[in-house]
C-alpha cells in the first residue's frame, strides 16, 4: 500500500463513512477510528466533521472537474466535445460509487455551507455547455441561464440513479444525459440525431 | 381523532415547516415547534416520537398542498401547454408567497435524512407524471428519450435551488420565463421554448 498523509486517510475516511452511515449520523470518532489517527491528529487537519466532509468533497469535486474538462478537450465540434466529457463524468461516477453518493447526494445532506460548495461545484459546469451558444443556430438568443439548467438537468438524471443504487449503470445512461445536454441548443429533433451518431 | 386533537396536530405541522424554513433542519428543536405552533410538549409528543418524525408528516402535508393547489389551478386546462405554464406559474407563486414553505420543500428536506429525501424525490416524480402528459400530445411517435420529464424537472429545480440557496426566493416569479423554458425545451426544442418565453414576458 502506498503511504498517505493523515489528512489523505481522514478525507478517504470522510468517503467511506458517510456512504454507509449518513453525513448526519457520522461522528468525530468514526472518522479516527476509520483513518487509524489520533483526535488530536484529526483537530489538528480540521476544525470539525463539517471542515473535514467539505474538504472531502472539495476533493472529489477537483477530480471530476478535471477528468471532464481533459476528456472535453480531445474532442473537436462541441457536441463531440460535450458527449467526452459527459462519458468521462459518468465512467468516473460508476468507478467510485461511494464518491458518487458523497459528491451528488450526500452533499446535500450537510448544511447550507456544504449545499452552497455544492451549487458553485456544479457551475464549474457551466462553461463546457455555454460553448453551445456559438456553436448552434440562433444559440446567442438563449436564455443566458440555459447552461445552468443543463447542469441542472443533468445531475438531476444522475443523481435519480445515484440515489436508486445504480451507480454502477451509470455509463448507460449517456444517451439520455447527452440529449439533455444538447437539446436546449438544438432541439429535440437534431439532439437525437447527434446522440445517435457514432 | 377528535376536531380538537387534529387541528392541534396540523398547527404543529404547520409550525415545523414554517421554523425549519427559517432557521433550517439542523438548527430546530422540538422547543422551537411548540413554541411557535403555541402548545405544548405533551401534545408534541401525543402525536410524535421526536422532530424527524414530526417533519416527515409535515412534508407529507407541505407536499399535499402544494398538490392540491396546483390541481385546483391547472386541471383540465388545454392544451398541455398551458397546463404546464400554469402549473408552474401557481408553484413559483406559492414559493413567493411562503419563502419558508419554499426552503423546506426544495432545500432543508435534504437535511433531513435519506426518509425525507426519499419523499422529496417521490414528490418531484409526481411533477414528472404530469409532465409526462406532454408526450402524448407532442410525441405520438414515441422518439422522445425514456427521461425527458426528469430533465425538465432536473433543470428547473436546479434554478429554483440556486435561488433559494442564495437567499433570493422573492426573485423567483422573475425567473418565470427562464424556469418555463427550461420545462418546456426538451420537449418542443429551443425556437418554441424561447417563444413561450416571450409570451409570459409579455403577459406580466
Amino acid at each position: 500500500m502506498v503511504a498517505r498523509s493523515q489528512r489523505e486517510r481522514l478525507l478517504d475516511a470522510a468517503v467511506d463513512v458517510v456512504a454507509a452511515k449518513g453525513y448526519g449520523a457520522t461522528t468525530v470518532a468514526d472518522l479516527t477510528k476509520e483513518a487509524g489517527v489520533s483526535r488530536t491528529t484529526f483537530y489538528e487537519h480540521f476544525k470539525d466533521k463539517e471542515a473535514c466532509f467539505l474538504a472531502a468533497f472539495d476533493t472529489a469535486a477537483d477530480v471530476l472537474a478535471r477528468r471532464i474538462g481533459a476528456a472535453f478537450e480531445t474532442e473537436e465540434a462541441w457536441p463531440d466535445r460535450v458527449r467526452a466529457g459527459l462519458a468521462a463524468l459518468l465512467e468516473s461516477l460508476a468507478g467510485e460509487p461511494q464518491i458518487a453518493r458523497l459528491a451528488l447526494v450526500d452533499i446535500g445532506s450537510a448544511g447550507p455551507q456544504a449545499q452552497r460548495r455544492y451549487r458553485a461545484a456544479l457551475q464549474r459546469m457551466t462553461p463546457f455547455f455555454d460553448e453551445g451558444r456559438d456553436f448552434a443556430p440562433g444559440g446567442r438568443r438563449l436564455p443566458a441561464n440555459t447552461s445552468r439548467m443543463v447542469v441542472g438537468a443533468v445531475t438531476g438524471l444522475v443523481s435519480d440513479e445515484i440515489e436508486a443504487g445504480r451507480a454502477d449503470r451509470l455509463p448507460e445512461m449517456l444517451p439520455e444525459v447527452l440529449f439533455a445536454s444538447l437539446v436546449p441548443y438544438l432541439g429535440p429533433a437534431a439532439a437525437a440525431n447527434a446522440v445517435g451518431e457514432r | 381523532m377528535s376536531a380538537i386533537t387534529e387541528t392541534r396536530r396540523d398547527s404543529l405541522l404547520e409550525a415545523m415547516v414554517r421554523v425549519v424554513g427559517r432557521k433550517g433542519y439542523q438548527a430546530t428543536s422540538v422547543a422551537d415547534v411548540i413554541e411557535e405552533a403555541g402548545t405544548s410538549r405533551t401534545t408534541f409528543y401525543k402525536h410524535f416520537d421526536d422532530k424527524h418524525d414530526c417533519f416527515l408528516s409535515a412534508y407529507d402535508m407541505l407536499v399535499e398542498r402544494v398538490f392540491d393547489t396546483i390541481v385546483a389551478e391547472c386541471d383540465g386546462e388545454q392544451p398541455w401547454l398551458s397546463r404546464v405554464r400554469k402549473g408552474l406559474a401557481t408553484l413559483i407563486g406559492i414559493f413567493a408567497r411562503e419563502p419558508e414553505l419554499a426552503r423546506t420543500a426544495v432545500v432543508e428536506v435534504a437535511v433531513a435524512g435519506a426518509e425525507a429525501r426519499q419523499r422529496h424525490w417521490d414528490a418531484v416524480a409526481r411533477f414528472t407524471e404530469f409532465l409526462e402528459d406532454g408526450r402524448e400530445e407532442l410525441d405520438p411517435g414515441g422518439e422522445l428519450p425514456k427521461h425527458i420529464s426528469v430533465m425538465a424537472t432536473g433543470a428547473v429545480s436546479g434554478l429554483i435551488f440556486d435561488e433559494l440557496v442564495a437567499g433570493r426566493t422573492a426573485n423567483l416569479p422573475s425567473l418565470m420565463p427562464d424556469l418555463l423554458f427550461a420545462m418546456l425545451v426538451p420537449f418542443i426544442g429551443p425556437a418554441a421554448a424561447t417563444e413561450e418565453m416571450r409570451r409570459v414576458v409579455q403577459a406580466t
